[in-house]
């Protein structure tokens, strides 16, 4: 298990730059995922760690060693392909072995460390079959033994988990976290899967064009996001038109309603602004349930359910009611509401309904339209509200 | 030889495949009457063509096995007992082998470098590898004895160092069929990738090479292999303007004073061409990407 640090590292292709500016520190034992969208240059940050780019400028430092300058195959790191590239003339077991043997290890040795690892991965029973008679899991588990066998001081996975169908997605992310925390290694693991980042990471990198966007824990990343690209990112998030009262105070308004928030502090008086709020935290109110309690209320009409499981979305397009009512909502935007699909039949397409958005669970960022990106789908939590 | 193409397919007997393929056979029986019969144009065609090619053999056995009044094998026995035979054979053998085994050695890792580091280069070798067709042997022959030739400051022909203007020849001749075998069979498998995973784990690029790559395009070596020792063995014109006795050049010259042994010898060289044919379509059978897979999902 080794410290990773990456001090300023920059890449270009060409006048297009890949990466910029990329400073973080693995600590030992942590596993830490990068993720973004196609493009957002994690596949090169990794490959820049693993030695199979070289960087424009800046540094890979494992344990306070400056290993840029070293060739991947003197780095000590382990890696996993996202098409796993096992050696097709060798079996499973002689896969496993190739780096002890390169090591020169002992054969009893070699030996008894491929058994071990193929114990520990459930690949016993297929210890001498070759990867075409594998089945795409068993191809993964195969390729991570392979890395971990030589006992690497840093493991990289490249979107180990993209070519595998969804169910055994979730089982081996969940083996790639237990093997991880068992066996002590460093892990970066790159993904476009955003419930993979969020269900096994420590911590997670959001990156966007080549950049940090913002690096926390899943549960900050999720409820917390500090950018407007995160909350679009992670997650369906609703991002409601405001304007800063009293940035000091946390005092937004909207429809001539006040409603204090958090997050207003570094808020210019008087700006546009927006407020977040996931699907789920928003509660329809049925007609017993008036009360305010100092939330922000919204009706509208439901213009489609979209079923998602175990809930059901809504998504609901603001009605005016009247003057006093002068929404800031453009027509066009609609709000997503998700309740439990056992639910759902109250509020058909077609009805009315007013819903509630507590602000105890929302968080005001500064609105600059220009940023904000079309909110992109996370593989499993369906589609986000659409773009101001 | 040149006129050969190969196609091979088979069939990948897992049980999922066993057990599907015994459903599509019981369809098929049960609806053969909507099965397209062979038309006869192409049973024509292919009798033709099969008559074609068999008759002059056929010919030249019967002239090749007889000594003019009956039915024998005697000039095959002459043929293989002669001293020539053996030391032209010998001598064609010595040659192919030789180079098919610098054209490997030189190929396989030059092809290998193109794919994974000098991608810009491919369009030059290509290229390169291209020419032999373009220049026709006795060209060729021409070149090298004006070139390496008596009346040359770089006198080769008439030094020790003579066989290696046909050594040289020979690869030149053969690098067409070399590089595209090895090269197909290096696109077919992710170069880049298997040799990215060798370098994570330790390897040194020769290792990876040795160990990797190698394997991995093993039916590519041995197609290109074979190809190559085929076109050295039948190769006239080279050795015959340089003035080495080699099997085909004897061939030519025992069919003119001894033409009843001469067609027997054709026939054995035949054999030998068809042998490495055989050889060759065995080999694109199991090659992936010739191969037909039935069945279900793995």
């Amino acid at each position: 298990m080794s410290r990773l640090e990456l001090v300023n590292v920059c890449k270009s292709f060409g006048d297009q730059p890949a990466v910029s500016d990329f400073n973080l520190t693995v600590e030992n034992g942590e596993l830490v995922s990068f993720l973004g969208p196609s493009g957002c240059g994690k596949t090169t940050t990794l490959r820049i760690t693993a030695g199979f780019e070289a960087p424009d400028s800046g540094a890979v430092i494992v344990d306070g060693i400056d290993v840029t300058d070293l060739t991947p195959n003197k780095r000590g790191m382990g890696m996993v392909f996202q098409g796993y590239a096992l050696f097709p003339n060798m079996t499973a077991a002689e896969n496993v072995e190739f780096g002890l043997a390169v090591r020169k290890r002992a054969p009893a040795e070699r030996r008894a460390r491929v058994a071990e690892l193929l114990e520990l991965f459930g690949l016993s029973h297929v210890a001498g079959s070759y990867p075409h008679h594998m089945s795409g899991g068993q191809q993964q588990r195969v390729a991570l033994a392979r890395a971990v066998a030589i006992e690497p001081g840093v493991l990289l996975l490249d979107e180990p988990l993209s070519a595998v169908d969804a169910k055994v997605r979730e089982e081996l992310r969940t083996e790639i976290r237990r093997m991880v925390t068992q066996l002590g290694i460093t892990t970066i693991l790159v993904t476009h899967d955003q419930s993979e980042a969020l269900s096994i990471s420590d911590r997670v990198v959001v990156m966007n064009r080549g950049a940090i966007e913002e690096v926390g824990t899943p549960g900050q990343i999720y409820a917390e996001p500090r950018s407007a690209f995160t909350a679009g990112f992670i997650g369906a998030m609703n991002e409601i038109p405001v304007r800063v009262v009293s940035g000091a105070q946390g005092v937004v308004e909207r429809a001539g309603r006040r409603v204090t928030v958090q997050g207003a502090a570094g808020l210019a008086d008087g700006e546009p602004a927006l407020l977040l709020v996931r699907p789920e935290l928003i509660e329809p109110l049925n007609a017993a349930n008036g009360t305010l309690n100092g939330d922000l209320t919204l009706t509208g009409r439901v213009e489609v359910q979209t079923f998602l499981g175990a809930t059901t979305r809504l998504l609901v397009r603001e009605v005016r009611q009247g003057d006093e009512n002068q929404s800031v909502l453009p027509s066009a935007r609609r709000l997503a509401v998700d309740v439990p699909s056992a639910a759902a039949g109250n509020w058909p397409a077609g009805s009315e309904v007013a819903v509630r958005i507590p602000v105890g669970s929302s968080r005001v960022i500064a609105d600059r339209s220009a940023v904000s990106p079309a909110p992109s789908t996370g593989s499993t939590t369906g589609p986000a509200a659409p773009p101001a | 030889m040149s006129g050969t193409s190969i196609t091979g397919e088979a069939t990948e007997e897992t049980l999922p495949a066993v057990v599907a393929g015994a459903h599509a056979a019981g369809a098929a029986r049960r609806s053969q009457n909507r099965k397209p019969r062979t038309p006869i144009w192409a049973v024509v065609v292919l009798a033709v063509s099969v008559v074609y090619f068999l008759l002059p053999l056929y010919a030249t056995a019967v002239f090749g096995f007889s000594t003019g009044k009956a039915f024998t094998l005697q000039p095959l026995f002459d043929g293989l007992g002669d001293d020539g035979f053996h030391s032209a054979l010998i001598l064609s053998l010595t040659y192919s082998i030789v180079t098919t085994v610098l054209a490997l050695v030189v190929v396989a890792p030059t092809a290998y470098l193109v794919e994974l580091r000098f991608p810009r280069l491919r369009a030059i070798v290509e290229f390169l590898t291209i020419l032999p067709f373009v220049i026709p042997p006795i060209i060729l022959a021409v070149g090298l004895s004006s070139v390496y030739g008596i009346n040359s400051p770089v006198n080769l022909i008439s030094s020790d160092w003579a066989p290696v203007l046909l050594y040289g020849g020979y690869f030149v001749l053969t690098l067409p069929f070399v590089f595209r075998a090895i090269d197909n069979a290096l696109r077919a498998v992710d170069v880049r990738t298997l040799s990215e995973a060798a370098e994570s784990l330790g390897a040194n690029p020769t290792r990876t090479f040795l160990q990797v790559i190698v394997p991995s395009i093993s039916l590519g070596l041995v197609s290109g292999a074979l190809l190559a020792f085929t076109t050295a063995m039948g190769e006239f014109t080279l050795a015959a303007l340089l003035g080495y006795p080699t099997f085909p050049v004897y061939l030519l010259n025992v069919n003119e004073y001894s033409p009843h042994v001469g067609k027997a010898l054709v026939l054995v060289s035949f054999l030998i061409t068809w042998a490495g044919v055989i050889a060759l379509a065995a080999v694109a059978r199991r090659t992936p990407g010739t191969r037909v897979v039935r069945g279900g999902p793995m």
